[in-house]
C-alpha cells in the first residue's frame, strides 16, 4: 500500500512538473538564446536588449501605478463591504453574496470591453447621455487613461479581496472587541487598534493577491490601455511577440523573468500569510452570533452606495452590451437608438464561421479540460492532503506554482514547448496549456473537500476488505462529489473565457470565444462582440447556477452529511 | 484465532525527534479472548491495534494473526489490511454518510463479491444481532450515536471475521449511554467466539469488559493478566495506581512473618501479601481506599492497624471520601454516609494484609 502510494506521489510530481516547469525552463533557455528558438546560441543580448530600452522605465512606471492603484483601491473596496455584511445591521445582505459572487461569472475581458462601450471620450453611453444632459463641449470621463484602467481593475478584483476578507471578519473573535469596548475606547479606536491589527494577515493576504492578479492581467491593460498608449508590462510583452516585423521571443522572455519572479516571491509570501493567519484569526466556538453595530441614519445612505457599486459591477456592463448588440451603431440610448434596434448582429455571429468555431472550441476545452483538470486535481489533493509526506509538500509547492505565472509569459514559455511536440498549434496545446496555468483552481475546492473525509471513513473500507480503488470509487469520490462539482463548474468556466495564454497559443484553426472577441474588438466591431459576449456570460451563468442547483440537491440528500 | 507479535517497533519523526510509539513489544493474544489494550494516551495502544489490522507498518518484528504471518520485517511480508479479513470498530464509528444503514453493513459482502440473495441475508441477521431491525434503509447519520455504534458493530461483524479490533469505540458517547452500551458489548462478544482486541484508557471499561488486560506504557507492555490480576495483584506500581485509586506508601521488606511479607514504612510495620522480596529491598506498599477500614478512636488490634487524624470530608453520592493524615502520609479511605466522623476526629484504619500489596517501585 505504501509503495503504491509513494509511486502515485511521484507519478503526480512529474505530471505537474512537466505542467508546470516545463514552460518556465523553456522561458528560460529562450531568454539566454540566439534567434527565435529555445535552443539557438547561449547570449546576453535579449537581457540587455530587454533592460535597456528606453520606453521600458515609462512602462514600469504605468505598471507600478496600474497594480498597485488596482489593488488598494479593491482592498480598501472590499474591507468596506466585508465590514458592512458581517458587523452591521445593514439592510439586504443578500446583496453582499451577490456583489460577490455575480462578477465572477463576467470575464474581465468583457467587463473591460463594456466600460470602454460606458466611458471612451468619443463616443461613450454615459459620456454621451451628460454631453447631452448637461450640454458639454467635451467628454467628462476618459476610461482610455491609467485611472480607468485602475477603477476598472479595482473592480474586477474586488470579489477576490472580499473573499479573502469577510470570513476572516466574520469567524473573527468578537470578544477581543468587546474588551477593548470594555476599557472606553470608542468604536473607531476599536476597529483601528484592534480589529484592522488583528485582521491584518487577511488583508495582506488580499493585497498580495490583488498584486499578483493585477500585474498578471492583460485584458483591462489590452483593451482600455492599447486606445490611449498606456502600456504596462503585460501589453508591452505581449507586443514584443506579438506586432511588428520582427517579433522577439527572447527579448520578452527575458523581461518576463522579472515578473515570473515577482509573481513567484508574491505567492510565496501570500501561502506564508495565509498559513499564519489561523494562528492570529480567532476561531470561537459554535452558537456565537457578533454583535452588530447599529448604522443609524447612515443606515440607508451606506446601503444606496453598495446598491449603486451593485449597479456598477453587475448592472451596468451587462446593460451596456445588451444595448450595445441590439443597436446599429454606437449611438446615445434614446428613442432614435431604441427605434433601430434589432437582432442583426446576433444574427451575424450566428452565421459567422469563425465565431461559431470558436464557440465550439472553447466549449470543448472547458468541457474536456475541466474533466480532466479535475481528475488530476482530484490525485493531487488526495496526495497533498492525505499523505503529508515530503513528497507530497512538493507537489503542493509545484502546483501552487501555476498561481504566480502571469499568463503571456508562461504562454511564450509554452509556445516554444509545443513548437517542439506536434501538438503545435492544435486545441491540444490550448487543453495542456490552461490545465497546467488553472490547476491550482481544481485542486483548491478538492483539498477542502478532502480535509472534510475523515481518515477512519477510508480505512474502515480497507479493513472492510476494499481494496485502494474500490476504496476511491465508492467511499472517497462519492463524499467528494460537492468539492468535485465545484471544483468542475470553476474550472470550466474558466476555460470557457480564458484569454491571456490563448491570445498567444491561439492560431488560425484554433479560435477560441475570448481570442475572437478581441478580434471583434480589435476591428470595432461592437455589435458582434456584445452578441458574443451575451452568449459567454449566459453559458457562464448557466455553469455556476447549475453547481449551486446541484450542490442544493446534493445536500438536501444526505442530510447534514460530509 | 490467536494473534502472535513478536518484537514490534515502530518510530515516529516528530519535530526532528524520534518517536518511540511502541518498543519491542512482545504479545500473545489468545483465541476467543476479550482482550484489552489499556493504556494512557500516547501510550502506543492505539499504535499497535493500527499495526495489526494493517493500516500501520512496523520497523521491525512479526505479527501472526492464526497461523498467517501478516507482516514480518525479516521475511519481507506486508499483508494488506483488506487481505488481512478483520473486523474494525473505530472511534469515529466511520459509518459512511453517503450511504444507508444497509449498505453500510452491506459494504463488506459486497467487495467481497457475494451474491445479493446471501447479503440480504446476512446483513438482516448482523442487525438483527446488534438489535437495531427497521433502520435498513435510512440514511446512517441520521441515526443517534449509540445507534452508530451498532451500525459499525454490525459491519464488523457481518463478514463473521475470526478477530474483531476496537479502536475506543464507546469514548464519543455520554457517561449513562457509555455504561449501557459496555454491557451489550460484552454481551455481543461473549456470544460470538471471536478473538477481540480492545482498546481503551478507561479502566472501568478494561475492567468490566475483559478476559485478559495488557497495560501499557510508553510503547512497552508493562503487566498483563485477568481483570482481578491486573486490580488486586499488580506487580508494578505503575499498573496499580492506574488500574484503580491506590494509597501508595514507600517501604522497606524486613522479611516473612506467619505466612506474610512484613515492611517497614512510614506507618509502621506493615503485614502484606506474601511476596518474594530479598529483605532489606525497597518496594512500594498499595493499598485500595475500599478495603481501608475507619473506625472512630485509637484502637489497637491484631493485623494492620494505623492512627491518624481526619483532615478531610468529601461527600461523593455513595460514600464519603476521608483524606486521613497519619505520620505524614495521606490516605484515602471511603467510608458509609451515615458514619458519625468528623473533621479533625482521631481515628484508627484497619487494613486486612491481603489487602495489602507491594509493588515494585
Amino acid at each position: 500500500m505504501n509503495s503504491s502510494r509513494s509511486a502515485l506521489t511521484h507519478a503526480l510530481i512529474a505530471i505537474v512538473g512537466l505542467l508546470t516547469l516545463a514552460p518556465v525552463l523553456m522561458l528560460v533557455l529562450g531568454s539566454f538564446s540566439q534567434g527565435l528558438d529555445a535552443f539557438g546560441h547561449f547570449t546576453l543580448a535579449k537581457y540587455v536588449a530587454a533592460y535597456t530600452d528606453p520606453a521600458l522605465l515609462h512602462v514600469l512606471g504605468n505598471t507600478v501605478v496600474f497594480v498597485l492603484g488596482s489593488t488598494i483601491f479593491a482592498t480598501v473596496l472590499a474591507l468596506v463591504l466585508a465590514y458592512l455584511n458581517t458587523r452591521t445591521d445593514i439592510p439586504f445582505k443578500f446583496l453582499f453574496g451577490v456583489l460577490a459572487i455575480v462578477p465572477m461569472m463576467i470575464p474581465h475581458l468583457l467587463f473591460s470591453v463594456s466600460w470602454g462601450l460606458l466611458l471612451n471620450p468619443s463616443n461613450g453611453l454615459i459620456n454621451g447621455l451628460l454631453r447631452n444632459a448637461f450640454a458639454l463641449q467635451s467628454a467628462p470621463f476618459n476610461i482610455y487613461s491609467l485611472p480607468g484602467m485602475v477603477f476598472v481593475e479595482g473592480m474586477l478584483n474586488m470579489p477576490v479581496a472580499y473573499l479573502i476578507i469577510a470570513p476572516a471578519m466574520a469567524s473573527f473573535d468578537v470578544s477581543l472587541e468587546d474588551s477593548s469596548r470594555v476599557f472606553c475606547a470608542g468604536a473607531w479606536r476599536t476597529l483601528m487598534r484592534v480589529t484592522l491589527p488583528v485582521l491584518r494577515p487577511a488583508i495582506l493576504a488580499a493585497v498580495v493577491l490583488g498584486i499578483v492578479r493585477s500585474l498578471a492581467s492583460y485584458a483591462v491593460p489590452r483593451v482600455l490601455g492599447t486606445p490611449g498608449r498606456v502600456d504596462v508590462l503585460a501589453t508591452y510583452l505581449y507586443e514584443m511577440i506579438a506586432t511588428g516585423y520582427s517579433p522577439d521571443y527572447g527579448k520578452a522572455a527575458a523581461l518576463g523573468m522579472s515578473a515570473l519572479a515577482t509573481s513567484v516571491l508574491l505567492i510565496w509570501a501570500y501561502r506564508v500569510l495565509t498559513a499564519e493567519s489561523g494562528k492570529f484569526v480567532t476561531i470561537s466556538s459554535r452558537g456565537w452570533r457578533p454583535t452588530l453595530i447599529a448604522l443609524g441614519r447612515m443606515r440607508m445612505p451606506l446601503f444606496a452606495a453598495v446598491a449603486l457599486l451593485s449597479l456598477l459591477v453587475i448592472v451596468l456592463p451587462v446593460a451596456a452590451l445588451l444595448y450595445t448588440s441590439f443597436v446599429p451603431y454606437s449611438m446615445v440610448p434614446g428613442a432614435q437608438a431604441f427605434a433601430q434596434m434589432s437582432w442583426r448582429h446576433w444574427a451575424e455571429v450566428m452565421a459567422d464561421a469563425t465565431s461559431l468555431l470558436a464557440l465550439r472550441n472553447s466549449l470543448l476545452l472547458a468541457v474536456v479540460g475541466a474533466t480532466l483538470g479535475v481528475l488530476l486535481s482530484l490525485f493531487i489533493a488526495y496526495v497533498i492532503v492525505k499523505l503529508r509526506t515530503r513528497a507530497a509538500a512538493l507537489l503542493e509547492s509545484l502546483t501552487y506554482l501555476s498561481f504566480a505565472f502571469p499568463g503571456i509569459v508562461i504562454g511564450v514559455g509554452f509556445m516554444w514547448f509545443f513548437v517542439q511536440t506536434p501538438l503545435y498549434a492544435t486545441l491540444g496545446a490550448l487543453l495542456i496549456g490552461y490545465i497546467a496555468t488553472y490547476l491550482p483552481y481544481g485542486v483548491r475546492p478538492l483539498a477542502s473537500a478532502f480535509v472534510q473525509v475523515h481518515a477512519h471513513l477510508e480505512e474502515s473500507s480497507l479493513v472492510c476488505g476494499a481494496s485502494p480503488m474500490t476504496t476511491l470509487r465508492r467511499i472517497i469520490v462519492p463524499l467528494l462529489i460537492p468539492g468535485i462539482v465545484s471544483a468542475w463548474i470553476l474550472m470550466a468556466t474558466m476555460f470557457l473565457r480564458e484569454l491571456t495564454v490563448s491570445v498567444v497559443l491561439s492560431r488560425p484553426g484554433s479560435e477560441v470565444l475570448a481570442v475572437q472577441i478581441l478580434g471583434f474588438a480589435d476591428d470595432g466591431l461592437w455589435g458582434k462582440l456584445s452578441a458574443l459576449g451575451i452568449i459567454v456570460i449566459l453559458i457562464s451563468t448557466a455553469l455556476v447556477l447549475l453547481a449551486g442547483v446541484l450542490g442544493a440537491r446534493f445536500r438536501a440528500a444526505h442530510g447534514t452529511a460530509a | 484465532m490467536e494473534i502472535r507479535i513478536q518484537g514490534v517497533s515502530k518510530h515516529y519523526q516528530s519535530e526532528g525527534k524520534a518517536v518511540k510509539a511502541l518498543d519491542q513489544v512482545e504479545l500473545n493474544i489468545p483465541a476467543n479472548h476479550i482482550f484489552t489494550l489499556l493504556g494512557p494516551s500516547g501510550c502506543g495502544k492505539t499504535t499497535l491495534l493500527r499495526c495489526i489490522v494493517g493500516l500501520e507498518t512496523p520497523d521491525e518484528g512479526e505479527i501472526r494473526i492464526g497461523d498467517e504471518v501478516v507482516w514480518s520485517k525479516a521475511r519481507g511480508i506486508n499483508v494488506p489490511p483488506e487481505k488481512r479479513g478483520l473486523g474494525m470498530v473505530f472511534q469515529t464509528y466511520a459509518i459512511w454518510p453517503h450511504m444507508s444503514v444497509f449498505d453500510n453493513v452491506a459494504y463488506p459482502l459486497q467487495v467481497r463479491g457475494m451474491a445479493r440473495r446471501d447479503i440480504d441475508a446476512k446483513v438482516t441477521a448482523a442487525l438483527r444481532f446488534v438489535q437495531l431491525e427497521g433502520v435498513e434503509k435510512r440514511s446512517a447519520t441520521r441515526l443517534s450515536g449509540g445507534q452508530q455504534q451498532r451500525v459499525a458493530l454490525a459491519r464488523a461483524l457481518v463478514a463473521e471475521p475470526k478477530v474483531m479490533l476496537f479502536d475506543e469505540p464507546l469514548s464519543n458517547l455520554d457517561a449513562k449511554l457509555r455504561e449501557e452500551t459496555r454491557k451489550e458489548l460484552r454481551g455481543f462478544l461473549s456470544k460470538l467466539k471471536i478473538t477481540a482486541v480492545y482498546v481503551t484508557h478507561d479502566r472501568v471499561e478494561a475492567l468490566a469488559l475483559s478476559d485478559s488486560i495488557a497495560v501499557m506504557r510508553g510503547g512497552r507492555v508493562v503487566e498483563m493478566g485477568s481483570p482481578q490480576k491486573i486490580y488486586f495483584h499488580a506487580e508494578h506500581r505503575f499498573v496499580a495506581d492506574f488500574i484503580g485509586r491506590a494509597n501508595l506508601v514507600p517501604a522497606t521488606v524486613r522479611g516473612t512473618s506467619g505466612g506474610h511479607t512484613m515492611v517497614d514504612t512510614a506507618l509502621g510495620p506493615m503485614l502484606c501479601e506474601p511476596r518474594e522480596l530479598a529483605p532489606g529491598s525497597e518496594a512500594t506498599l498499595c493499598m485500595r481506599p475500599e478495603f481501608m477500614r475507619v473506625s472512630a478512636g485509637t484502637q489497637a488490634g491484631a493485623g494492620n492497624v494505623v492512627a491518624g487524624v481526619v483532615e478531610s470530608l468529601a461527600f461523593v453520592g455513595e460514600v464519603y471520601e476521608v483524606e486521613i493524615r497519619s505520620a505524614g502520609q495521606l490516605l484515602l479511605a471511603r467510608i458509609a454516609p451515615d458514619a458519625q466522623i468528623h473533621s479533625g476526629d482521631a481515628v484508627s484504619l484497619h487494613v486486612e494484609p491481603a489487602h495489602c500489596l507491594l509493588v515494585a517501585r
